[in-house]
């Protein structure tokens, strides 16, 4: 394996849509969940926590660029295998992709475990899961740019369902939000680590980095797509803590999907029933990007063909998706990937800056 | 032009496989090897003159040949000549043009089924053919499939001469380049590549000359085969080259820098590369002014989305979500469901096949009838089935309405498209609801992003983002603003003209000068 990717012209994709990608991936299934999360740990102060994680998710891809920017055309495999040689670069690698196969189940289950609550309460998890399987394998068989075109299209088409959050917005009873700054800073962190969750899967860009066609710009749109996520996610949880209190923000657990619940038209009564089907469109493009970052890594690792992998991945995700049915057991395992994710999407990159420039200084001083 | 004599050498080499019969002949052999060439034709007539001690032979297929040309212009000045005649002599002495010589019986059997007379001195080494075949077809009448209500109203016919005739008086170019190939072993059919030289992509016009040369085919029946044959894939519903009997719209194609196809005998040609959102776009649009043309655009997009997710979305609510329809809109549906005894999706499925029945049955009958049935069918037959109690009379709404958006669709290919995939939607509502219509929509998407028309992305300029491409294509911007070329085609010159810039941001009142 080399630590350099080449990759050939007709599947290089152009900067901006990293913003879309990185929207995209980040929001997933997380967001619904995300405000009771923080709630629990900052209570009406929740919104700072969120600004907190915002800015310090900035500076993780900040760190992720400047990793990056060492290397000439490489991915998060590469800078591990010239860090830690060979053998402990494939272990780490594993590792990530088996994180990323856990956080990649944790949304199946979730979305399917959402479904099930608002629409079908009888609807067989088996068909849910195979329905949004074939989408997977179908869009994944086509390449990096289809999936990314997947990302770009679906996130451009359900935006619509943000501009419905107007509703309680209007109806927000700010009193909730007295007294400001009653959380510790310590209770502040929390809630900041409590978004992480919602926050994870900027490890993308460490994986599609050697597909950027203009490289020099890549930074700017994934800083904007960080923030887009990071604004959603305040709106979010402003919204929430005003439009919902205390009572009810606490024994929900899809807070989001309670709001949208209240807003009703002349033609739809139930608003809700629209974003939980229309939020498939949302949920599609995290499995199908987290999918194609597995196959590509076990590719690059193992030289495995991609849809050996592909199948395999989505034959387990299939029995993982059918079996994982208790409310315990998702709220349960979602917390560890978010746990999981908390240090190796946030704080594992940050170390590995340092050691990149160890390495290359090491390597300038060997050479003299 | 090398490339072309190339194929001609390539096309006169294939009958050498049997043994070729050569000039010099005498009358009778003449006569003798054309017959055999000819399995004994009938009406190839086939006379003898002799001026100046020469034998000439004229020899023609009577119903291929305009016979007072022959009177009048051959056979006359050929009598009457006081010179002896051969066969230069014949070239330039006789008041016809396009004479051409040829070695062989072979070649000039070939000639003579095309329409040509052959005029062959005895003993001399080869034969002279003129062409002066009588068209037995239609003229270039009003568009029938694709009727538009501005802009110019001819269509194509099913000769290719006719068809190049109206294509050239509409791109008055000398860069207007009109390769011929032959396409078929045993019934060849002539194909032209239309483009323009200074404009078409030169790896455009390469994928579909590489792409009609390595078509290995025994008969090409039409246009619409062709492209069958010549599509990206063809694991797909849905149209990748367009095919249209318009000459404006072919020859608008071709002037932005598009790639058409003509075939010999067929009344449709080939516009090509396209996008999805091309088939929902008319030559209307360019001939309206910009604001209208986008409203009709606009309008036809939403018809489509219409067309096939209204019918489903009503079998998904209808089925599993109620709570979604607000109380007082329940009353009705609930009401007018009443009395009705199926399921909503073995009513919807009725509907629909009474719906494609007539359409299907107005399109095989004469015109005349087909209004009858029309009447029959909409009004007669809907009428009843609500009386009779078999489907709900918002069903009849429903469904007439995505019916009719789907036939907005410019492109009747695509319009049939459409309606075909509502059905595989409709089943999915019917089993798992509005996640299953979802499924169906998301899986469409998906799979328009991974078409490819001619080696482009089918669904340019969405994806891959374009943003200047989105004029002329989602919409229409006056044309001050929008003199620019599709980018995504990446044609030789992408600037149609310099934008006109005003010197002085004009004020309210301003002071003559």
């Amino acid at each position: 394996m080399n630590v350099n990717v080449k990759v050939k012209h007709g599947s290089r994709i152009q900067s901006f849509y990293l913003f879309f990608i990185l929207v995209n991936i980040q929001t997933g299934t997380g967001i619904i969940g995300a405000p009771r999360y923080i709630y629990e740990q900052a209570k009406q102060d929740g919104w700072l926590s969120v600004i907190i994680a915002g800015l310090f998710v900035h500076f993780v891809v900040f760190m992720m660029f400047l990793t990056l920017k060492q290397y000439e055309n490489t991915d998060i495999f590469g800078i591990q295998q010239d860090l830690f040689g060979k053998l402990i670069g494939k272990l780490l690698g594993t590792i990530f992709i088996i994180y990323i196969f856990a956080s990649l189940l944790s949304v199946l289950i979730n979305y399917i475990q959402i479904v099930q609550y608002f629409i079908h309460p009888i609807l067989s998890p088996w068909l849910l899961s195979f329905l949004l399987l074939i989408l997977v394998v179908y869009s994944v068989l086509g390449g990096i740019r289809v999936i990314v075109g997947v990302a770009f299209v679906f996130f451009v088409s359900t935006l619509y369902i943000l501009f419905f959050l107007y509703h309680p917005l209007l109806e927000m009873d700010l009193h909730r939000f007295q007294p400001f700054f009653e959380a510790s800073p310590m209770e502040l962190m929390e809630g900041a680590r409590a978004t992480s969750y919602s926050l994870l899967g900027l490890e993308v860009v460490l994986f599609i980095y050697p597909f950027i066609d203009d490289k020099k710009k890549a930074q700017l749109p994934s800083q904007l797509g960080v923030a887009i996520t990071a604004l959603f996610l305040l709106l979010v949880t402003i919204i929430s803590i005003g439009f919902m209190g205390r009572e009810r923000l606490a024994d929900s657990y899809w807070p989001i999907l309670i709001f949208y619940k209240f807003i009703s038209y002349e033609i739809i009564e139930r608003f809700d029933l629209i974003v939980v089907t229309a939020w498939m469109m949302v949920v599609l493009p995290v499995m199908i990007l987290l999918t194609w970052m597995m196959t590509y890594g076990m590719k690059r690792m193992y030289n495995i063909r991609q849809k050996k992998t592909l199948f395999i991945i989505c034959f387990l995700l299939f029995i993982g998706g059918g079996l994982m049915k208790e409310q315990v057991m998702i709220t349960n395992y979602t917390s560890y990937v978010g746990q999981i994710g908390f240090w190796l999407t946030f704080i594992y990159p940050i170390i590995l800056y340092p050691l990149v420039r160890i390495k290359k200084a090491l390597k300038k001083e060997g050479k003299n | 032009m090398i490339r072309k004599r190339k194929r001609k050498q390539l096309a006169y080499e294939q009958p050498k496989t049997k043994n070729e019969v050569h000039f010099p002949l005498e009358s009778e052999q003449t006569k003798q090897a054309i017959q055999e060439q000819l399995q004994n034709e009938s009406s190839l007539i086939f006379k003898e003159v002799n001026v100046q001690d020469q034998t000439i032979v004229v020899c023609y297929i009577s119903y291929l040949i305009e016979q007072t040309q022959v009177d009048s212009n051959l056979l006359a000045p050929l009598i009457d000549s006081k010179e002896k005649w051969t066969t230069t002599r014949l070239e330039t002495n006789l008041p016809i043009g396009n004479g051409q010589q040829y070695d062989t019986i072979e070649q000039v059997c070939s000639q003579l089924i095309k329409g040509s007379v052959v005029v062959y001195i005895e003993n001399e080494k080869s034969a002279i053919t003129y062409s002066i075949s009588k068209n037995e077809r239609r003229s270039v009448e009003k568009p029938e499939r694709e009727s538009i209500v501005v802009g110019p109203q001819s269509a194509f016919s099913e000769s290719l001469e006719t068809n190049l005739n109206v294509v050239r008086s509409r791109v008055q170019s000398n860069e207007l380049v009109t390769e011929s190939f032959n396409i078929g072993a045993r019934l060849p059919t002539e194909v032209r590549l239309v483009y323009l030289k200074s404009l078409a992509n030169d790896e455009d016009v390469q994928t579909m000359r590489q792409r009609l040369n390595n078509l290995k085919i025994d008969d090409l029946e039409d246009a619409s085969v062709l492209v069958q044959y010549i599509e990206d894939t063809n694991k797909t519903v849905f149209p990748l080259f367009y095919l249209t009997e318009l000459v404006d719209r072919f020859s608008y194609g071709v002037s932005k820098g598009k790639i058409g196809v003509l075939v010999d005998g067929s009344p449709e040609a080939i516009v090509a590369p396209t996008t999805f959102w091309g088939f929902f776009e008319s030559t209307e649009d360019v001939y309206f002014r910009w604001s209208v043309a986008t409203f009709f655009r606009m309008l036809r997009f939403a018809a489509m989305f219409i067309s096939f997710v209204l019918t489903p979305v009503y079998v998904a609510v209808v089925t599993y979500h109620y709570e979604v329809i607000p109380t007082n809109l329940l009353v009705t549906l609930g009401e007018s469901r009443s009395q009705v005894p199926f399921p909503p999706i073995l009513e919807v499925l009725f509907l629909e096949l009474i719906i494609e029945l007539l359409r299907e049955a107005g399109a095989r009958l004469p015109t005349k009838v087909g209004q009858t049935i029309g009447i029959v069918g909409g009004i007669v037959l809907g009428q009843a089935a609500v009386d009779a109690g078999l489907t709900s009379s918002v069903l009849i709404i429903v469904i007439a309405m995505s019916a009719l958006a789907s036939f907005t669709a410019p492109s009747y290919l695509m319009g049939s498209a459409v309606r075909v995939i509502r059905y595989p939607l409709i089943l999915l509502a019917g089993l798992i609801g509005l996640v299953g219509v979802t499924f169906g929509i998301c899986l469409l998407i998906i799979h328009l992003l991974k078409l490819k028309s001619l080696g482009r992305p089918y669904f340019l300029p969405v994806y891959p983002f374009i943003f200047k491409d989105l004029d002329n294509s989602l919409f229409r911007l006056p044309f001050s603003i929008s003199n620019r070329r599709s980018i995504a085609l990446n044609t030789k010159d992408p600037i149609r003209y310099q934008e006109r810039k005003s010197k002085k941001p004009k004020d309210i009142e301003d002071w003559g000068e």
